[in-house]
């Protein structure tokens, strides 16, 4: 029979970004997926270079809705060390809160996400209710449930009373029930269990060689956590434990992230009854002294990584966005080959995509009906032409 | 046996009030230090223009408006005040962070809702 080519998107019902997939398929089994991931295009790293550091993080914080604590702490880490200075214990701490906060409420949300793509809405439901509890103490700390703001080159902006402190530590607890309720849930199901086992099976040499990261890895056997393996803020010092599973498929993605979900609350209440007291902000200089730097970041979805380059100046000279999203993409295209065209949804949200956070530069023609990726001559070519054309003054 | 823990979570839900409320007929708890709309109090105001170096989406512009006030002990002529762009502005509190004023002259109020289709509406 010969090969069908099934266009998914840019707009789609069942996806909450724009994603463009061509699924090549003979019957109902896919032969081979080809991927446009630009439709989100900001200019967020440009947009970086061009203001100071201060005034960078607010920016960067809006990569990603769900993972905005992430972008800023590897962009202050990072600029922390190129000025050779560290935040205090006690900004390190409540970084570390927020940064477990939002990883729970990421896989309740993920949780809830993968449960609806199987129809299995109920769970949806609870998840997403229970993540409105985390978001409520995210609120309460940071005084926003998205775009925290916690952040600050040299520290965090905020401190926690202590009163604070105990009313997110008693809405935070009951969690830990809930959660053991969902991981039994995800063992059992048999909606779960239907849709999950054996979906979107990746081998650990797969993911190996395709370089997938966080959960997607770690469901494959591959034992690799930036927060045990490069540690920063207080993870060197918390009691926890990376999660694995050998599963490889969509199930043992779950059940990592349910795991992680019990590893981060226990990491979030140690935190919280016991934190560092001293000051939340080091003085820090306006500028940074030329130098490179990467810096990694275990995010909920995978290793974050910014690179940043400084020239001396008071904004960085390059900023380089790597998302999770974008080194777990290649995975996906090869775990949907030889499945049924119905798993699609399942394995990619599997991934938990973030479209948004990844996207990059793309061609759309006015004129024609032409519409790619661009190389890099023919860019060059267009930015010759823009300004040769006066287009950058209209 | 399987189903067991979905079965007693919809029935422990049949006794429960509703997850959800009935917003805006309800009023919604804001937490104390929610950065919300933002506000400027022109009294308190020395026209230093701070919290227009420190905002990121450049919502914040210095008009002229002169008037006498005291800082430090000293009085000295004001030659400007902040505008600010409301619906240009991201709430991250920057401006409230950099004011050199205290209490401050421009900070963020709990309000949280509020939108409108002019985009030039400042707040003064």
């Amino acid at each position: 029979m010969a090969e069908v080519l099934v266009p998914i998107g840019p707009q789609h019902p069942a996806l909450k970004e724009p994603v463009s997939f061509r699924v090549w398929a003979d019957g109902e089994v896919i032969v081979r997926l080809e991927m446009d991931v630009s439709y989100n295009h900001r200019g967020i790293e440009k947009g970086a270079e061009q203001r100071d550091f201060h005034r960078t993080l607010p920016l960067l914080e809006r990569i990603c809705g769900i993972c905005s604590h992430s972008h800023t702490t590897v962009f202050a880490k990072g600029i922390e060390a190129l000025m050779q200075v560290e935040a205090p214990p006690r900004a390190r701490a409540i970084r570390t809160v927020v940064a477990e906060l939002e990883r729970v409420h990421s896989h309740l949300l993920w949780l809830g996400v993968a449960a609806h793509e199987v129809g299995f809405n109920t769970l949806f439901m609870w998840t997403w209710r229970d993540r409105e509890a985390v978001q409520d103490v995210l609120e309460a700390l940071t005084g926003n449930r998205v775009n925290y703001g916690i952040n600050a080159v040299g520290g965090v902006r905020r401190d926690w009373p202590p009163d604070l402190v105990s009313t997110a530590l008693d809405r935070v607890a009951p969690l830990g029930d809930r959660v053991r309720l969902y991981a039994d849930m995800v063992a059992r199901e048999k909606t779960m269990l239907a849709r999950f086992t054996g979906v979107g099976k990746l081998t650990r040499e797969q993911v190996l060689a395709y370089g997938a990261v966080g959960p997607t890895a770690r469901a494959s056997g591959v034992d690799y956590d930036v927060r045990r393996d490069d540690p920063y803020l207080d993870y060197a010092r918390l009691p926890w434990k990376v999660i694995t599973d050998d599963h490889g498929d969509v199930l043992g993605r779950t059940l990592v992230r349910v795991g992680e979900l019990h590893e981060s609350l226990n990491m979030i209440q140690v935190l919280l009854r016991d934190l560092p007291p001293g000051e939340i902000r080091a003085k820090v200089p306006r500028t940074a002294p030329p130098g490179e730097f990467l810096s990694r970041y275990e995010a909920p979805r995978g290793e974050l990584v910014h690179f940043l380059r400084t020239n001396g100046t008071d904004r960085a000279e390059r900023v380089d966005v790597r998302t999770p999203t974008m080194a777990n993409w290649t995975s996906v295209a090869m775990a949907l080959r030889g499945r049924w065209l119905a798993d699609i949804p399942v394995i990619v949200a599997a991934i938990d995509p973030c479209l948004s956070c990844t996207s990059r530069v793309s061609l759309a023609d006015p004129e024609g009906r032409d519409r790619g990726g661009m190389t890099w001559d023919e860019l060059r070519e267009h930015g010759i032409r823009f300004y040769a054309e006066g287009r950058h003054e209209r | 046996m399987a189903n067991l823990p979905v079965l007693s979570e919809m029935f422990g839900n049949l006794g429960s009030r509703p997850s959800t409320v009935l917003y805006p007929f309800v009023k919604v708890p804001v937490p104390e230090g929610f950065r919300g709309r933002v506000a400027v109090d022109d009294s308190r105001c020395i026209g230093c223009g701070k919290c227009v170096q420190a905002c990121p989406a450049s919502c914040v512009e210095m008009v002229k408006d002169e008037r006498e006030v005291e800082v430090k002990g000293r009085r000295i002529t004001r030659k400007r005040r902040p505008e600010v762009m409301v619906f240009r502005c991201i709430r991250c509190g920057l401006c409230e962070d950099s004011c050199a004023q205290d209490p401050k002259a421009i900070f963020l109020t709990p309000a949280f809702a509020g939108s409108g289709p002019d985009r030039r509406l400042v707040v003064r």
